[in-house]
């Protein structure tokens, strides 16, 4: 007699697998720590995507506010990051990223996961890496360093965002 | 999660397929040295990738891979005759040598040539490090040898061993490079398991439940360091290689020897889980290979004259409800290679990765898949993958404490590079 491991784990077996959505779309939060990024975030807003929400950091004089939309508009850090299952900060390597701490600590008393993204093309020097990791690695819960931008759509692809 | 067809390019690797072309880059294992392990020894069937082959070592030594069946009625040259340099098909007295050529077809003219154009597909087969390995992709792009350094150091500082996996390669690999289930799944073992326990980082390991996890890319794959708190402020750093397409090696402990794995496609349904170990600084303990042999740490008790694992699917793993429930094993699976193993099976023979809710801490995972993913992409293009030259191979796993403003990229550079005679960077 076939054990209970043996008869459900062959292949004709997979079909019976229960066909309902398992989970409900994450809210994540996309956030450009620096110019850079902001191009890169600006360029994945444009696809299609279930509960991602893409947003700068970056402050100019016209927006000096904490969080911005992608549209130029403050935004609440409080109240986007309170509306979050997740957050992902998007950096440039060799940029600065200490604006994260403010997120982070937002992050940390609402009890979410903080991702932060860094992409190095070129593969800078660890000096010049460090000024963007270092702030990053001090307040997330996962650091990636990747090569290309094409990293940060297949990570959120991956996460359903 | 992935695209229905993103998880058919990864997890098919039979001929003709993209991820086959990729596998097919590489010196992969064949089969364990020991399987051959004289000349004019019995031929060993082996499915990698999806083709049935025979390995065979003739009368001067030499290893052959080739296409498992006589060209003449389809017969498994298993049966055949090792015999004076070539392998005699029983039925009728075909004989092919290591390359598959075929060297009398006894039917014909004593003057016949017939023979000179019947040639069954082979691969090279070389031996290194107590493996036999083969490339099955196009002669003309054939790579150097590997160069992994436990293939390289003195066999008595080295064992290796295999066993069969009942579901694709990939699930297997997946597992290697989750550093997040260690603390739960292998808890148990951590301070138990004769090539485990002892160690100052387990104490670290259970010391700190939240650890935090970085990724960063390596020429021949990934680096990935997870970091818990150690004394003064300071990171304790458990950093596992990734050299594609399925090399890793667990970041290790104390002075034990130092464990990794390959996970090579059978076909698509099954895989070689391929463990070793190795020191590079003295020779493995009689203890130490007792120990493997018995099936602890990475490894497994084999049902007598095979590669299949006694605890298996067909008795549901021998599952010790009572020690689950008593807190001794925490999914009741005894043996960190089969409580791996047992759950890798239990999704089914390929995953159905469309269903899947991944979450930030399988970063590891994702960054694989993508780099495969183009790595195919590339290949299609005609570039040479990722893991393919064998400064890739040169790479070691560390375990080290670092100043909390250090990258371990760049703290532990020396500990993730082999060093001629240097022990591995370990707490």
């Amino acid at each position: 007699m076939l054990s209970q491991s043996a008869r459900a784990t062959a292949a004709e077996e997979a079909r019976y697998r229960v066909d309902y959505p398992n989970a409900t779309p994450r809210r994540i939060r996309i956030i450009a720590l620096d110019r850079s990024a902001e191009g890169v975030v600006r360029r994945l807003a444009r696809g299609a995507w279930n509960g991602a929400s893409f947003m700068t950091a970056v402050r100019g004089e016209a927006a000096p506010d904490w969080l911005g939309s992608l549209a130029g508009d403050a935004l609440n850090l409080l109240e986007q990051i309170s509306a979050a299952d997740a957050v992902v900060t998007v950096s440039t390597a060799g940029e600065s990223a200490e604006d994260v701490a403010i997120i982070a600590e937002v992050c940390h008393s609402r009890r979410i996961m903080l991702t932060a993204l860094v992409i190095d093309p070129d593969a800078l020097p660890d000096a010049q890496l460090l000024r963007t990791v270092t702030p990053l690695r001090a307040c997330a819960s996962m650091l990636v360093v990747a090569k290309g931008e094409e990293y940060v759509e297949a990570m959120l692809t991956a996460l359903r965002a | 999660m992935l695209r229905r067809e993103q998880n058919d390019l990864l997890t098919q690797t039979g001929p003709g397929t993209p991820g086959g072309a990729l596998f097919r880059s590489y010196w992969i294992p064949a089969l364990l040295s020991e399987e051959l392990p004289e000349n004019e020894c019995p031929p060993v069937r082996v499915k990698l990738l999806s083709e049935r082959l025979l390995a065979f070592r003739d009368t001067q030594g030499r290893y052959g891979l080739i296409d498992e069946f006589c060209a003449h009625r389809g017969v498994s040259l298993w049966f055949g005759r090792n015999e004076e340099n070539g392998l005699r098909c029983p039925y009728h007295g075909w004989k092919y040598d290591v390359t598959g050529q075929c060297l009398e077809v006894p039917s014909e003219p004593a003057e016949s040539t017939f023979c000179q154009r019947v040639k069954l597909k082979s691969y090279p087969l070389v031996e290194r490090g107590g493996i036999l390995w083969t490339y099955m992709g196009d002669p003309a792009r054939q790579p150097p040898l590997p160069e992994f350094e436990f293939a390289l150091v003195p066999p008595a500082h080295r064992f290796v061993a295999k066993r069969i996996q009942e579901s694709n390669w990939l699930q297997a690999l997946e597992g290697g490079i989750d550093s997040s289930h260690v603390s739960w799944l292998h808890r148990g073992e951590l301070n138990s398991d004769p090539l485990f326990k002892g160690s100052k980082g387990n104490q670290y390991n259970l010391d700190d439940a939240r650890p935090v996890f970085e990724v960063v890319e390596s020429p021949g794959g990934l680096y990935i360091g997870v970091r818990r708190n150690a004394e003064n402020g300071n990171y304790y750093w458990r950093i596992t290689p990734w050299v594609m397409p399925s090399f890793t090696m667990i970041p290790p402990r104390g002075d034990h020897p130092v464990h990794g794995h390959f996970w090579i496609p059978i076909d698509d349904h099954n895989c070689w889980t391929w463990s070793f170990d190795y020191h590079v600084r003295r020779a493995l303990t009689e203890t130490e290979v007792q120990a493997m042999r018995d099936g602890k740490s990475i490894y497994v008790q084999f049902v007598p004259g095979t590669f299949r694992p006694l605890a298996n699917k067909d008795n549901d793993y021998l599952i010790d409800r009572p020690a689950q429930k008593a807190g001794r094993t925490y999914s009741g699976v005894w043996g960190i290679a089969m409580q791996d193993a047992s759950l890798q099976e239990s999704m089914g023979p390929i995953v159905d990765r469309t269903k899947e809710n991944l979450v930030s801490t399988d970063n590891g995972i994702i960054m694989a898949r993508h780099r495969m993913l183009k790595a195919i992409k590339g290949l299609e293009a005609g570039a040479a993958p990722p893991g393919v030259e064998t400064a890739h191979h040169r790479v070691r796993s560390a375990a080290v404490v670092l100043a909390p403003d250090q990258p371990f990229i760049d703290g532990a550079k020396d500990a993730l590079a082999v060093r001629e005679g240097v022990a591995h960077a370990t707490v």
